[in-house]
């Protein structure tokens, strides 16, 4: 029994380490662990000072409706795209009269440095026609720190890559209630559009 | 004094790549993750196994100390496989290189707890790796979901090939070493019974002998 008691400690430490890094074995990758880490749903969807893609200044919680949030960066070589291409699917998948009375999209940027009002223009330009009640939007005059904080808070990665104008990111989508509360997250790397569409309407439902 | 020469000459090279791979490569190898995980960290764990050749009588004994190490290298490995992991190494430098300096470590130990292993916990242990390499590697294979957000899904999957090779090399290792380890102990064990029939018969001969130098004993009495 001495002999065993070294490497039974040995073992039970390991697995405390793996346990603690990994939030009782629940969270294995960055991105989930810092959703992990923003706290239990329902929670505060932090607040932050935006800009429409016509320059109107706005405030998520002041808007008194859901809204399905989610983040992109323009110069994204590939996953922002495709993701925002998958939302546009969701945003047709739902029933007439929801959007925008009950419900808007918001697609806020990452990039504070490249990304600019007449760029997601531009860019929300190529869903069109018809997607009145999904905004893309800029952060309105916060500061790098400021908006690392609320990402850190809303329980998104992102990490600017050195030199190479890449961001390293979450694609959670966020369902925020008029009460500002983040009530559900979506992943769209693992939930299809259909039961992300099934999920939404649970939440409006109540 | 050539003997010296050479071990400076060793070390100092040994440091000298060692700082090259943590340092002024780092960036290239955690360009990608095939790079980060299949080649910076196998290069980093050979290179503490080549560091404990260096020391050619220092062995670790005790099952007890020997057991702790295996099962600290064995979390050393699986905590730098997770995503979380792997990504915080490449976001901080110096992260990284607390973990190339945990591979030296484990490439160190690893040659010095093998040299007094007991064969059996060897194998257990070799078979472990394999099996956790090869899951490891066929799971970033299959998996469609971006794990590390600073790599790309495509590298995932190469580096799942990566892995699954490794494991595969290690696991036929490991059947050599169970086979040539079975047919070591054969022979022994043929040579034990052979022992055993010779000391058999000798002692059977022996009794014979007092047996018969009895009777003649008797004899001549």
């Amino acid at each position: 029994m001495k002999k065993l008691l070294l490497p039974l400690l040995t073992l039970a430490g390991a697995v405390a380490l793996l346990a603690f890094w990994s939030n009782g074995f629940r969270t294995f990758t960055v991105f989930s662990d810092t959703l992990h880490r923003a706290g239990p749903l329902p929670r505060e969807f932090p607040d932050i000072p935006l800009r429409d893609q016509d320059g109107k200044a706005f405030h998520l919680k002041d808007q008194k409706k859901f809204h399905l949030v989610n983040f992109v960066y323009l110069n994204c070589p590939e996953v922002c795209h495709k993701i925002n291409n998958r939302l546009e699917g969701v945003y047709h998948g739902m029933e007439g009269g929801l959007i925008p009375k009950v419900l808007e999209f918001v697609t806020i940027s990452f990039d504070q440095k490249n990304d600019s009002l007449e760029r997601i223009r531009s860019y929300r330009s190529q869903f069109e026609p018809g997607i009145a009640g999904w905004t893309f939007a800029l952060t309105d005059r916060v500061s790098s720190k400021d908006f690392e904080g609320f990402l850190r808070q809303a329980g998104v990665w992102a990490k600017p890559v050195p030199k190479t104008g890449l961001i390293n990111h979450s694609i959670y989508q966020f369902l925020v209630s008029p009460e500002n509360r983040i009530v559900a997250v979506f992943d769209p790397g693992r939930e299809t559009d259909a039961a992300i569409l099934a999920r939404i309407r649970s939440c409006l439902d109540g | 004094m050539p003997g010296r020469i050479g071990a400076l000459l060793f070390w100092l090279a040994f440091f000298l790549l060692a700082a090259l791979i943590a340092w002024p490569a780092n960036a290239w190898f955690s360009l990608t993750m095939p790079r980060h995980q299949a080649l910076q960290l196998p290069i980093m764990a050979g290179m503490g196994a080549l560091a404990a050749t260096r020391f050619k009588t220092l062995a670790i004994r005790g099952l007890s100390l020997q057991l702790s190490l295996l099962i600290g290298m064995l979390a050393s490995l699986t905590f730098w496989m997770l995503p979380r992991s792997i990504d915080l190494a490449v976001v901080f430098p110096s992260f990284n290189r607390l973990m190339l300096a945990n591979m030296l470590v484990v490439g160190f130990f690893c040659v010095v707890v093998f040299r007094a292993l007991a064969w059996e916990i060897r194998i257990l242990f070799q078979g472990m790796v394999a099996a956790m390499l090869l899951a490891t590697g066929f799971a970033l294979r299959a998996i469609t979901v971006l794990l590390c957000s600073a790599y790309s899904i495509s590298q995932q999957h190469e580096t799942g090939l990566a892995l699954v090779a490794y494991g595969a090399a290690i696991f036929l290792t490991t059947v050599v070493s169970v086979f040539r380890g079975l047919g070591t102990r054969n022979a022994e064990a043929k040579r034990e019974n052979a022992g055993e029939k010779t000391r058999a018969l000798n002692f059977s001969a022996g009794s014979e002998q007092a047996e018969c130098g009895g009777t003649k004993d008797e004899q001549g009495g």
